[in-house]
C-alpha cells in the first residue's frame, strides 16, 4: 500500500516543482532543441543548405522536401536547420559583448560617481539620442556589410542598456551596510566593486540578456533582410525571409517555416528571461 | 463582568503553500472588553500581527485562511461575514493604526482629506461636515493648529505627528475598537510617551477600547490592563497586568520579563573608577560634520549645509565602554562614521591611537580599518547576501594577509567567541535568523583583532530576548578580551546595563557626559531627564513621564 503512496508523492512532487517553473522547463526545452540540431546540422539535414536542384523550384511541402523549396531549388528544411546555427550565434554574441561591456563600465560609473559617472551618462544620452536601427545601419554603413560589422556595432550601441541597469543597482548597493563594512574593514576598491556589489547587482541584467537575446535576434534578421547582414547564399532565418518575400503570395511556405524558427527560438528566450527572474528574485 | 465587545474564539489560521497546512495561530481565545487596553506581546513571528488581521479580515495573502474558531463582535461573527459587511465593520467599528505612519500615510493627499476621506464613506457626511469633523478630531489628537493643519501633507510632519494623524484618522469614525501594531516602535522615547499618553486620554474621553500590539514589556506595563503573551501562534498566558508581570506562569513569560533592560531604581553611585592615566585610544576634538543639500548646478548659490555633528569633543581609553545615546537625527551614527573616516571631517580633529584623522588622512585611515571594526544596525543587510559565514569571515583574514592555512582555524575560532555552532560556516545569511546574522556580524568585526568596536544601533533591529544575548555577548567579549567598545543606541536602559560612560547628544551637540550610573540617576540637563523619564518602565507603578511640552510644531 505504502509503495504507491510515496510513488505517488514523488511524482507529484515532480509535477508540481514543474508546474511551478513551467516557462524554464518550456523555454530551455526548445533552446535545447535549436541547440541540438544546430550541433547535428550535418547529420540531420536531409540535403546540402546552398546545393540547387534545378528540377524541384518552388515546390510545395511534401515527403521529400517537408518543408518545401525555395527559388533556386534549395531544400527550405535543410536552411532551416542550417540557419539554426548561424541565429544561434547571432544571438549569442550579439549579447555577450554588449553584456560584458556595459556591466563594467556601469559598474565602475555607478561605484566611483562624480566625473566619471557623468561623463558615462551623458555619452550614454547621446547614444540613446538617435534611433537604434539607425545608429546600427550607420555603423554598419561604414564598417561594410556582414556578421563581423553586425557584432561590433551591437557592441558599440548594445551596451547602454546594461550600463544604466547595473549603475542603478551599484548606486544603492554601494549604501547599503555590508558595503560599508567592506569599506571600514580595509577591503580594496576593485574586491569591494567585484566580489561584493557586481554579484549581487547582475541578477536584472541576466534577465535582461534573455529579453535582449531575442532583441538582437530580430535585429540580425532585419539586417540581414536589408542585406547588411549575413550575405547569401549562407543559410539564415532572416536573410530565407528576405529572399521568399517575392514568392509569399505563391509560394508561402519559403517565409513561414524561417519566420516560424526565428518566433520559437525568441519565445523560448523570453520564458527563460521570465523564469530567470523568478529564480533570481528580481520581480519581488 | 458584562459581555465582552470584542470575543475571539478558538480562532485557528492556516497557511496552504506546502503539502501540508501550516498552522500560524492555534486555537487563541481572547476577550477585549469596553474601555479596556490590551497588551498583546511577543516576538516576531509570534502571530500577534496576524491575529489582529484576521480578526479585521485583512489576511495579507490569498494563502491564509481562517479554518476555525470566531471572532465575536457584539454578538456578530466576523469570520462568517460577507465582505461587504466587513468594509462597514472596518473604519467604523474597528480601526486600526499601524507601526510606520510614513508609509501608511498617502503622501500626496492632504493629512485633513484622509481623515475627512473615512468620515465621508462611513456616515454619508457632506464635504463641509466632514472637514469639520476632521479638524476637531485633529485637534483632539493634539495637533496645534487643526484648520490650517488639515491642508498640510504628511511630509510637512514629524514622525510622532503623522502617528497622531494615523490615530486620527483610524479613530475619525468613531470605532469602538482600536487595534494598534507596534505604534510607536518607529518613535523616539520621548514621542513614543507622548503618543502613549494620547491613547490613553482617547480612552478616557472616547470609552475606546484598544488592543495594543507591543514586543515592548515596559510599554504594557505603563498602558494596557491586561496582557496577553503569544508565542509561535499560540497564546501561553493572559491575565491582568500586575498579575502577569509579577507573577508569571509560563516560562517564556518569565524570560520575556527577564530579558527586558529596566534603569536600575536607585544604586549607590560608585565614585568613578579613576581613569587609567596616559594617552586615550580615540580622542575626538571639536569635531565638526556638515552635509550639502539641495543646490543643484543650476541653481548657483542655492546651497545650503546641514550641520549633523557640531563641535563633538571625547576621550576613550583603552578598554574603556562608551555609550552614545540620543534620538534619531542627534548625529549619533554621523559622529561613528566620521570617527572611522568613512564620512569626511568638516572640521576638528580625530585623533586614533597618536595619529590624526585630518592631518595624516592616508596613515589613520589604514591604521583605523586595520584595528578598528563597526557592527552594524541591520544584522541581514550588514552582510553580502552572496557570502556563507566562513566567506565573510574568510576574505577579512585573507586581505589581513592571514596564510591561507590557518584560516580555517580561526574561523572556527570566531564562532566559538560569538557562540556560533561551527557548523554554520557553510550557511548564507539568508538561511540565519536576525541574532545568528548579528553574531557573524560580531565576529566579522572581531576578525581583525580590533583595538575599537564600534557598534552602531546594533541591537535595535532585534527581540528582546535575542537583544539581550547579544548585549550579554558583548559584555562577556570586553570582559574577556579588554575590548574598547563605542556603543550606539537609542536604548538608554541597554547603554546603562552595558557601558562605564555614557555621552549624551542632541541636534548634533553632546549635552551631557559622565559615568553611566551618575547620569542616569542624577542626569543635569533637563533634556537627558526628559530621555530617562520617557523610557517606559516594567513596574506599572513607576509613571511614565511624558514630556508636557507642546506637540512640535507642523511645516518646518
Amino acid at each position: 500500500m505504502s509503495a504507491p503512496a510515496t510513488r505517488l508523492s514523488l511524482t507529484s512532487g515532480l509535477s508540481r516543482w514543474l508546474g511551478e517553473h513551467l516557462s524554464l522547463v518550456i523555454g530551455a526545452g526548445i533552446l535545447g532543441f535549436f541547440v541540438l540540431m544546430a550541433i547535428a546540422a550535418p547529420l540531420v539535414a536531409p540535403y546540402d543548405p546552398v546545393a540547387q536542384m534545378a528540377d524541384v523550384r518552388l515546390q510545395p511541402p511534401s515527403l521529400a522536401h517537408p518543408f518545401g523549396t525555395d527559388n533556386f531549388g534549395r531544400d527550405i528544411l535543410s536552411r532551416v536547420i542550417w540557419g539554426t546555427r548561424v541565429d544561434l550565434q547571432i544571438a549569442f554574441i550579439g549579447v555577450a559583448f554588449p553584456f560584458v561591456i556595459g556591466t563594467l563600465l556601469g559598474t565602475v560609473a555607478g561605484f566611483f560617481g562624480g566625473l566619471v559617472d557623468t561623463v558615462f551618462m551623458r555619452i550614454i544620452d547621446i547614444i540613446l539620442a538617435f534611433p537604434f536601427l539607425v545608429l546600427m545601419l550607420s555603423i554598419i554603413a561604414i564598417l561594410g556589410p556582414g556578421l563581423a560589422s553586425f557584432y561590433i556595432a551591437m557592441a558599440l550601441v548594445g551596451w547602454v542598456s546594461y550600463a544604466r541597469l547595473v549603475r542603478a543597482q551599484i548606486l544603492v548597493l554601494k549604501n547599503s551596510d555590508y558595503a560599508v563594512a567592506a569599506v571600514s574593514l580595509g577591503f580594496s576598491r576593485t574586491r569591494i566593486m567585484f566580489r561584493h556589489l557586481l554579484p549581487n547587482a547582475i541578477a536584472g541584467s541576466l534577465v535582461f540578456v534573455m529579453s535582449d537575446a531575442v532583441l538582437v535576434l530580430l535585429n540580425g534578421a532585419a539586417i540581414s533582410y536589408l542585406g547588411l547582414g549575413v550575405q547569401p547564399p549562407t543559410a539564415e532565418w532572416g536573410i530565407m525571409v528576405a529572399e521568399g518575400q517575392p514568392f509569399v503570395t505563391t509560394a508561402w511556405w519559403i517565409t513561414l517555416f524561417p519566420g516560424l524558427s526565428i518566433v520559437f527560438l525568441a519565445f523560448a528566450f523570453s520564458l527563460l528571461g521570465d523564469a530567470l527572474g523568478d529564480l533570481l528574485g528580481v520581480h519581488e | 463582568m458584562t459581555a465582552p465587545l470584542l470575543s475571539i474564539r478558538d480562532l485557528v489560521v492556516d497557511f496552504h503553500g506546502g503539502p501540508e497546512p501550516r498552522r500560524l495561530i492555534d486555537h487563541v481565545s481572547v476577550d477585549l472588553a469596553k474601555g479596556e487596553i490590551l497588551g498583546l506581546v511577543g516576538e516576531s513571528g509570534s502571530g500577534k500581527s496576524l491575529l489582529c488581521r484576521a480578526v479585521m479580515g485583512l489576511l495579507p495573502s490569498r494563502r491564509l485562511s481562517v479554518d476555525g474558531g470566531s471572532v465575536l463582535l457584539e454578538g456578530r461573527d466576523l469570520v462568517r461575514a460577507s465582505a461587504a459587511e466587513m468594509l462597514s465593520v472596518r473604519g467604523s467599528e474597528i480601526g486600526m493604526i499601524f507601526q510606520n505612519p510614513t508609509s501608511h500615510l498617502d503622501p500626496v493627499m492632504k493629512i485633513g482629506e484622509q481623515i475627512a476621506e473615512g468620515i465621508r464613506f462611513h456616515e454619508g457626511a457632506s464635504g463641509r461636515e466632514a472637514r469639520a469633523a476632521a479638524v476637531e478630531m485633529l485637534a483632539r489628537v493634539g495637533f496645534p493648529d487643526p484648520s490650517r493643519q488639515y491642508d498640510n501633507y504628511p511630509h510637512e510632519f514629524s514622525g510622532g505627528m503623522r502617528q497622531r494623524a494615523m490615530i486620527a484618522a483610524a479613530l475619525s469614525c468613531r470605532p469602538k475598537i482600536l487595534i494598534a501594531d507596534e505604534p510607536t516602535t518607529a518613535l523616539d522615547v520621548t514621542i513614543q510617551a507622548q503618543i502613549l499618553e494620547l491613547l490613553l486620554d482617547l480612552r478616557e474621553s472616547l470609552g475606546l477600547s484598544v488592543i495594543l500590539i507591543t514586543h515592548d514589556l515596559g510599554i504594557v506595563a505603563q498602558t494596557c490592563d491586561r496582557i496577553a503573551v503569544m508565542r509561535g501562534g499560540r497564546l501561553v498566558e493572559q491575565g491582568p497586568k500586575r498579575q502577569v508581570l509579577a507573577a508569571p506562569k509560563h516560562d517564556y513569560t518569565r524570560m520575556l520579563i527577564g530579558s527586558h533592560p529596566s534603569l536600575p531604581a536607585h544604586e549607590e553611585v560608585k565614585p568613578a573608577a579613576a581613569h587609567s592615566q596616559g594617552r586615550p585610544l580615540l580622542e575626538v576634538d571639536d569635531l565638526h560634520v556638515r552635509f550639502d543639500v539641495g543646490g543643484s548646478f543650476l541653481r548657483f548659490g542655492g546651497r545650503k549645509q546641514v550641520s549633523a555633528v557640531k563641535g563633538v569633543s571625547l576621550q576613550v581609553m583603552e578598554g574603556d565602554t562608551v555609550g552614545i545615546v540620543g534620538e534619531s537625527g542627534s548625529g549619533k551614527s554621523t559622529l561613528a562614521r566620521a570617527i572611522l573616516g568613512l564620512t569626511p571631517l568638516s572640521s576638528g580633529h580625530v585623533t586614533f591611537d597618536g595619529v590624526d584623522l585630518a592631518r595624516q588622512p592616508g596613515k589613520a585611515l589604514a591604521k583605523l580599518r586595520r584595528e578598528t571594526a563597526m557592527v552594524f544596525q541591520d544584522p541581514l543587510n550588514a552582510l553580502n547576501p552572496r557570502f556563507t559565514v566562513a566567506e565573510t569571515l574568510g576574505e577579512v583574514l585573507r586581505v589581513n594577509g592571514m596564510p591561507a592555512a590557518d584560516i580555517p582555524r580561526r574561523i572556527d575560532e570566531l564562532l566559538d567567541l560569538v557562540h556560533l555552532g561551527r557548523e554554520f560556516a557553510g550557511r548564507k545569511p539568508r538561511s540565519l535568523s536576525g541574532g545568528q546574522c548579528q553574531r557573524v556580524g560580531i565576529a566579522r568585526a572581531l576578525a581583525v583583532n580590533p583595538r575599537l568596536i564600534i557598534a552602531d544601533e546594533c541591537v535595535a533591529a532585534l527581540d528582546v530576548t535575542i537583544q539581550k544575548q547579544i548585549v550579554d555577548l558583548f559584555a562577556e567579549l570586553k570582559a574577556r578580551m579588554n575590548l574598547t567598545l563605542l556603543f550606539i543606541a537609542h536604548d538608554l536602559a541597554i547603554v546603562r546595563n552595558l557601558c562605564e560612560r555614557v555621552l549624551v547628544m542632541y541636534h548634533g551637540e553632546v549635552v551631557e557626559e559622565g559615568p553611566s550610573a551618575e547620569v542616569f540617576a542624577r542626569p543635569q540637563k533637563s533634556y537627558t531627564a526628559a530621555l530617562i523619564g520617557a523610557v517606559p518602565d516594567i513596574d506599572p507603578d513607576k509613571k511614565l513621564l511624558a514630556p508636557r511640552s507642546d506637540p512640535a510644531p507642523a511645516a518646518a
